[in-house]
């Protein structure tokens, strides 16, 4: 089965007056029809970027991306827009992500009529069908972003991305902004329009058990770098990089009778800007040795779950 | 009993019976509906609860730095230390905030001045608050060094510091005066995991060291079972259950708690589907009759919509502001 979207070593690099800064830095990966992968991280680490980047919000600046099989890397003008209806984002944030000036209803109708494939008539019935499926009562058709709750925006902004019927959609922290009794509920919806629709879902997040609940896979990514990646119950039970390791060691667990040995990092992310070539994350390593300066490799350790650290088999 | 006996069995801070409102377009908006809550020095209270429950509300009445225009304490009391701080005079109260109890705020991001120099932040805390300390600048240095930022960075300012060091100058600044009672709203909500548990650890390590009393504010579940003794769960303003982090965690008993602690992806199970608490928060300017949570309760019936519901009595002996409480636990087990 060809995958959904599919990256070989993109690259995203920000010029900055003191260097480049190394955002994404040689990422690899695919996801098929129906599955969700999910990319986590420290803020800063780029994740952002890279689903950004992949929808072409930014430009790559090495690197290939795959929709469906078919190279839209350097894509321009009406085949990029035509990409488009096939990739769309659902922002972090559904207070800044939303026009205030904009009804619910126009919103929603916004992308139907960009694209133009639809009559008058068309464009009111699947609005009106959008809002049924994520669960917005008719009645707020008029109304305005400041009337409605953190948890119905990010609804509107989960219709708005879902209303061309996008095969892959990057989801960049959509429960963040959301308290928990009601991210519950939004991560229930996203589920059930995958199952209904197929949707490839690239989910990040910072939170460790939202990740783990929703991936099929995961990524863990370090200053740009991918670090680990394997399925996602796999990296719960058998984390293998040091800073996978800490990562999970650092989330406060609610049983309160079997706390985590924690592992507390010393120290803080190092400069993404003109990064040394060896581990990125050597400087906070507990188990950093001289090796650790040299350029390291991906290495698939077991079927599937891949490992970026030269230690791995001597830990 | 001598005085010296009665005082030991008081509490450090007391808060009875406390109602704010907020006037807004004409609307009052009723933030905290009757909180009532002690806390021992040395010891760590959880204050958990969602956006728009009243949490950081009732942390600003305890330091009285409500906005003037708008928020009202209607009733209630609060007392520290024996003393009834609704009623002290201004200047009074000036010599409490900062000295006697600091409070660290949310953001990192907007608390600190940006075009201060960081050491310079924490000095004027000093000078402003503290009699024990008179040179302001040698103790703004030490602060540094106890959270773990080097002396020589006194004269930085904050955007040369990241996210995590930022807050670690904010909780200088806070335990700068040694205060006895330091009120962190969601002190590591802003940070990443890795440098959540750096923060938390050090606030952990000085309040042991310091026998502060420590009023936590937050939303994470996790952050509570880690750190805090006892917890209040707070909904629209009122407290619905009260007790040891070991009752609430081990014996959840009030429906929204319940749902609370559902809501949360569990890490050792493998689901499809999260459970969460359907509906939303009702809205603080037209509250329900009854129980503010009865909309969203599953086990709610006519008694719930009635009368404000009284505080129960659960199995274990912690506080409970369910008046099905019986009906649920049987249906539970």
């Amino acid at each position: 089965m060809t995958p959904v979207i599919e990256v070989k070593n993109l690259k995203k690099y920000f010029s900055t007056p003191h260097g480049m800064l190394h955002a994404v830095d040689d990422v690899t990966f695919s996801i098929e029809e129906g599955k969700t992968l999910g990319v986590v991280g420290e803020s800063g680490c780029g994740k952002s970027t890279l689903g950004r980047t992949i929808i072409h919000l930014h430009e790559s600046t090495a690197g290939q991306i795959f929709l469906e099989g078919r190279d839209i890397t350097r894509v321009k003008g009406k085949e990029l827009k035509q990409a488009r209806e096939k990739m769309q984002i659902i922002f972090q944030d559904p207070y800044s992500s939303l026009d205030s000036r904009k009804t619910i209803e126009s919103t929603i109708r916004e992308p139907l009529k960009v694209s133009g494939k639809y009559s008058k008539s068309e464009i009111e019935s699947k609005t009106l069908e959008l809002m049924n499926m994520v669960g917005i009562d008719e009645r707020l058709r008029v109304s305005y972003p400041h009337e409605l709750d953190g948890g119905r925006r990010q609804r509107v902004g989960i219709a708005r991305a879902l209303a061309l019927n996008p095969k892959f959609v990057v989801c960049d922290e959509p429960v963040s902004a959301l308290d928990v009794s009601i991210q519950a509920q939004a991560l229930n919806l996203l589920k059930k329009l995958q199952m209904e629709k197929g949707f490839a879902y690239m989910f990040v997040t910072h939170d460790m058990s939202v990740v783990r609940h929703i991936s099929d896979d995961i990524c863990v990514m370090y200053l740009g770098q991918v670090v680990e990646k394997c399925p996602a119950k796999e990296l719960f039970k058998m984390p293998l990089h040091p800073y996978t390791k800490a990562l999970l060691s650092a989330i406060p667990s609610v049983d309160i009778h079997h706390p985590n040995k924690r592992e507390i990092l010393k120290g803080e992310l190092t400069s993404p800007i003109n990064p040394k070539p060896g581990c990125r994350f050597a400087a906070r390593c507990p188990h950093a040795t001289e090796n650790c300066s040299q350029p390291q490799v991906q290495e698939e350790v077991s079927k599937g779950h891949f490992v970026t650290c030269c230690r791995i088999h001597e830990l | 009993m001598s005085e010296n006996e009665v005082r030991k069995n008081v509490p450090f801070l007391s808060v009875k019976d406390l109602v704010v409102e907020y006037k807004s377009d004409g609307q009052i908006v009723h933030a905290v509906n009757g909180v009532s809550l002690s806390l021992e020095k040395g010891k760590t209270l959880g204050l958990v609860g969602e956006t728009g429950a009243g949490k950081t509300t009732i942390a600003k009445s305890i330091l009285r730095i409500l906005p003037d225009v708008g928020a009202k304490i209607a009733k209630g009391s609060i007392s520290l230390d024996g003393k009834d701080v609704l009623n002290l005079p201004e200047n009074e109260m000036r010599k409490i905030r900062g000295n006697v109890v600091s409070m660290i705020f949310q953001d990192p991001m907007t608390a600190l001045n940006p075009v201060q120099k960081i050491g310079d932040q924490i000095a004027e805390v000093i000078r402003l608050h503290s009699d024990e300390y008179t040179d302001f600048e040698k103790r703004a240095k030490e602060m540094l060094e106890i959270v773990g930022i080097p002396a020589e960075r006194y004269s930085e300012y904050p955007h040369q510091f990241s996210g995590g060091m930022k807050q670690r100058v904010i909780i200088a600044i806070a335990l700068a005066c040694n205060p006895t009672l330091l009120l962190a709203d969601e002190p590591t909500t802003a940070l990443d995991v890795t440098i959540q548990a750096q923060v938390m650890d050090l606030i952990v390590d000085l309040q042991k060291k310091y026998e502060t009393a420590l009023l936590l504010i937050t939303h994470d579940m996790g952050v509570v079972a880690t750190v805090c003794d006892d917890v209040a769960v707070i909904y629209a303003g009122n407290i619905v259950e009260y007790g040891t982090k070991e009752q609430i965690f081990d014996h959840p008993t009030h429906p929204y708690t319940i749902g609370l602690f559902g809501a949360i992806p569990d890490m050792n199970e493998d689901e499809i589907w999260l459970h969460p608490i359907e509906g939303l928060p009702p809205d603080p300017t037209n509250l329900p009759q009854g129980c503010a949570f009865s909309p969203r309760c599953k086990y709610a019936a006519d008694e719930c919509r009635k009368e404000p519901i009284s505080v129960y009595k659960t199995p274990d002996g912690h506080d409970c502001r369910c008046c099905r409480i019986n009906e649920i636990s049987t249906q539970e087990d």
